[in-house]
C-alpha cells in the first residue's frame, strides 16, 4: 500500500514537470533595415594614411664590468704594511 | 757521561758569559750585548711560566722595538696572550681579524694604548673590522682616528724612516676614506680625499686608476682617459695595470668611439695576453720553490733586466712596499747578529744561539718568498678576468655597429676631434695643449677633450645609375 502511494506521487510530479517544458519561444525570422534611410549625427571624414610613430627598438647591453668598490685594494694595502 | 760533560761546560760558559753582573738573566745579558733577536727568544723562555710584573712587560716592549713584531707571528697565540702589552694585543688583534673573529679583534685593538707606536695601524685594522661588519659610520670614524694619530706620531718621531712609516699609514687611511666615499657613491668627497695625497707619495701612481674609476662613475670619460694617459709617461713605466687598459677601452666605448676602443682591445689580445701567458708558464714551474721569488727580489738590477718586463715592474713595485722593507731589514739585522756571535762568542754559546737565529732567518725568507709569489700571481690572475671582460666589450661594439648598419644610420663623426669645450674643469684649473712630452708637475692632471660620438644620423645612400 505504502509503495503504491509513492509510485502515484512520483507519477504526478513527472506530469507537473512535463507541463513546464511545453513553453515554446518564437523569434522573428526576418527583419528589414533601410540603411539609406538611417541618419547618423556627426562629421563624415574619409580614412587617411595609417601612421605609426617610429620607436627605437629596445636593445639589451651586455653586463659590462664596472667597479663599484675598492675592497680588494683596501685589503692589499693593509697586507702591504706587514 | 758525555751529555753530563756538555751540560757542565754549558753551565760554566753561561756563567762566564754573564759574569760581570751575576744578577742579570740570560736574556738581559744578551740584550746588553745587543743580541736582540736571541734575547727575545730567551725572554720568552724565562718568562712564559712566571708571574709577570710591570718591568717584564716593559722589557718585552723594549726588545720588540729593536726586533719588530713580525717575529711574533711565529709564536703561539696562547703564549702571546700571557703578555698584556700593546704590541702583543696588536698582533693578536691582527690574527683575530684574519680568522674573522671580529668581536675579539675589536676588543684587542681597543686595548692598544693611544700613545703606542702601533695605535694608528690598529685603527686602520679596526676600520677593516667595521667594514666586514658593514658599519660605515664606525669605519669612517676609525679612519679619521687613524689619520689624526698617524700625524701626531709622525710629528713626534725622531728618525726620518719612522716619520715615513707614519706618513704611509696616514696616506693609507686617507685613501681608504676616499674609497669609502666611492663605495657609497659620494664621488666628489672621494675625489677631494684622493687629491690630498701628494704626487711624490709612493701610493700616488696606484691612485690614478682609482681616480679614473671615480671620474668614470661621474660620467667624465675624458678625465678618465686623461688620468690613464699618465701611465704612458716614462716616469711611470713600471706601473702597468691590465685594469687600466680595460677602463680606457670602456671609456672610449661610452663616448661611442668604437675604433679607439677596438684598438685597445686588439692590443691587449695581440701584445699583452701572449706575454702574460708565457710569463705565467715560467712562474708556475717555480710556484713550489721556497726561495725562487725571494732570490728574484734580491737580484741586482742588471740581472733583473733579463726577465720579462712585467716581472721586473712587479718586483720593483714590491720592493717599495713597507712590508718588504721591514722584512728585508729584519733579515739584515739577523745576519749581522749571527756574524757578531760567530766572531765574538765561544763555541758553546754559538751552538746555543745560532741555530735559533738560522731558523728565524729561514722563516723570514719564506715569508718574503710567499708574499712575492702571492703578489705576482694576484697580478696574473686579473688577466683572464679582464680578458673575458674585454671580449664582452668587443662583442658589444660589434652589436652596436651591426645595429647602425641595420637601421641605416651612422655615428655623427668617424673620429671625434678634441676640443677645449669638451673638457670639464673647475675655476681653478687652466689648460695647456699636450705637446707629446710628459712634465712631472702635470702628471695626473691630464684630460682628453673628446666629444661624445653617440649621436646618430641617417646614412645617405647614393644609388648608382
Amino acid at each position: 500500500m505504502k509503495i503504491l502511494v509513492y509510485v502515484l506521487g512520483l507519477y504526478l510530479m513527472q506530469d507537473a514537470w512535463g507541463e513546464e517544458q511545453q513553453v515554446i519561444y518564437q523569434y522573428k525570422k526576418y527583419e528589414k533595415f533601410d540603411l539609406g534611410n538611417l541618419e547618423v549625427k556627426g562629421q563624415l571624414i574619409a580614412p587617411g594614411d595609417i601612421s605609426v610613430r617610429e620607436r627605437e627598438r629596445r636593445r639589451f647591453e651586455l653586463d659590462l664590468y664596472s667597479r663599484k668598490d675598492f675592497d680588494s685594494f683596501i685589503k692589499k694595502d693593509v697586507e702591504s704594511l706587514r | 757521561m758525555k751529555h753530563l760533560l756538555i751540560l757542565i761546560s754549558l753551565s760554566l760558559s753561561m756563567q762566564a758569559f754573564g759574569q760581570k753582573d751575576k744578577k742579570l738573566s740570560m736574556s738581559e745579558v744578551l740584550e746588553n750585548k745587543k743580541y736582540y733577536y736571541s734575547a727575545l727568544n730567551e725572554y720568552f723562555m724565562e718568562t712564559y711560566d712566571k708571574v709577570l710584573i710591570k718591568d717584564d712587560l716593559k722589557r718585552l716592549e723594549d726588545l720588540l722595538y729593536f726586533t719588530g713584531i713580525e717575529l711574533l707571528e711565529d709564536y703561539e697565540p696562547s703564549l702571546l696572550q700571557k703578555y698584556p702589552t700593546s704590541s702583543t694585543r696588536f698582533i693578536l688583534g691582527r690574527q683575530a681579524l684574519q680568522k674573522k673573529n671580529y668581536k675579539k679583534a675589536l676588543e684587542l685593538f681597543a686595548m692598544v694604548h693611544p700613545d703606542h707606536r702601533y695605535y694608528p695601524e690598529g685603527k686602520l685594522l679596526e676600520a677593516q673590522v667595521y667594514d666586514q661588519q658593514n658599519n660605515p659610520k664606525k669605519r669612517l670614524e676609525s679612519y679619521e682616528a687613524c689619520q689624526a694619530s698617524a700625524t701626531s706620531h709622525e710629528n713626534s718621531a725622531l728618525s726620518e724612516k719612522i716619520k715615513r712609516y707614519y706618513r704611509m699609514v696616514h696616506e693609507i687611511c686617507l685613501v681608504n676614506k676616499a674609497r669609502h666615499h666611492f663605495k657609497v657613491e659620494e664621488y666628489k668627497e672621494s675625489l677631494e680625499a684622493y687629491t690630498k695625497i701628494p704626487k711624490k707619495s709612493y701610493k700616488w701612481p696606484y691612485l690614478l686608476l682609482e681616480m679614473a674609476w671615480v671620474y668614470y662613475q661621474m660620467g667624465d670619460y675624458n678625465r678618465t682617459l686623461g688620468l690613464l694617459t699618465t701611465y704612458k709617461s716614462p716616469l711611470l713605466d713600471t706601473y702597468f695595470f691590465p685594469e687600466a687598459e680595460y677602463l680606457a677601452a670602456l671609456s672610449y666605448f661610452r663616448l661611442c668611439l668604437y675604433e679607439d676602443s677596438m684598438t685597445i682591445v686588439n692590443q691587449f689580445y695581440q701584445v699583452y695576453r701572449p706575454r702574460f701567458q708565457a710569463l705565467e708558464g715560467v712562474l708556475r714551474k717555480n710556484r713550489k720553490s721556497n726561495d725562487y721569488f725571494y732570490n728574484l727580489m734580491f737580484k741586482p738590477g742588471d740581472e733583473l733586466k733579463k726577465h720579462e718586463k712585467f716581472v721586473r715592474s712587479i718586483i720593483i713595485r714590491m720592493k717599495k712596499q713597507t712590508r718588504f722593507s721591514l722584512d728585508a731589514n729584519a733579515i739584515y739585522k739577523i745576519n749581522q747578529e749571527m756574524r757578531r756571535i760567530n766572531n765574538n762568542e765561544k763555541p758553546v754559546i754559538k751552538n746555543m744561539l745560532l741555530p735559533h737565529l738560522a731558523e728565524v732567518k729561514e722563516n723570514m725568507t719564506a715569508k718574503i718568498n710567499y708574499n712575492a709569489k702571492t703578489d705576482v700571481f694576484q697580478f696574473l690572475e686579473q688577466v683572464p678576468f679582464l680578458s673575458s671582460e674585454l671580449f664582452k666589450l668587443n662583442l658589444e661594439i660589434i652589436a652596436r655597429k651591426k645595429d647602425l648598419v641595420y637601421s641605416n644610420k651612422k655615428l655623427i663623426a668617424d673620429r671625434s676631434r678634441g676640443d677645449y669645450s669638451n673638457v670639464k674643469r673647475s675655476k681653478f684649473e687652466y689648460f695647456w695643449t699636450f705637446q707629446g712630452a710628459f712634465w712631472a708637475d702635470e702628471l695626473g692632471d691630464y684630460s682628453l677633450g673628446l666629444k661624445s660620438n653617440c649621436q646618430t644620423v641617417r646614412q645617405i645612400t647614393e644609388e648608382k645609375e
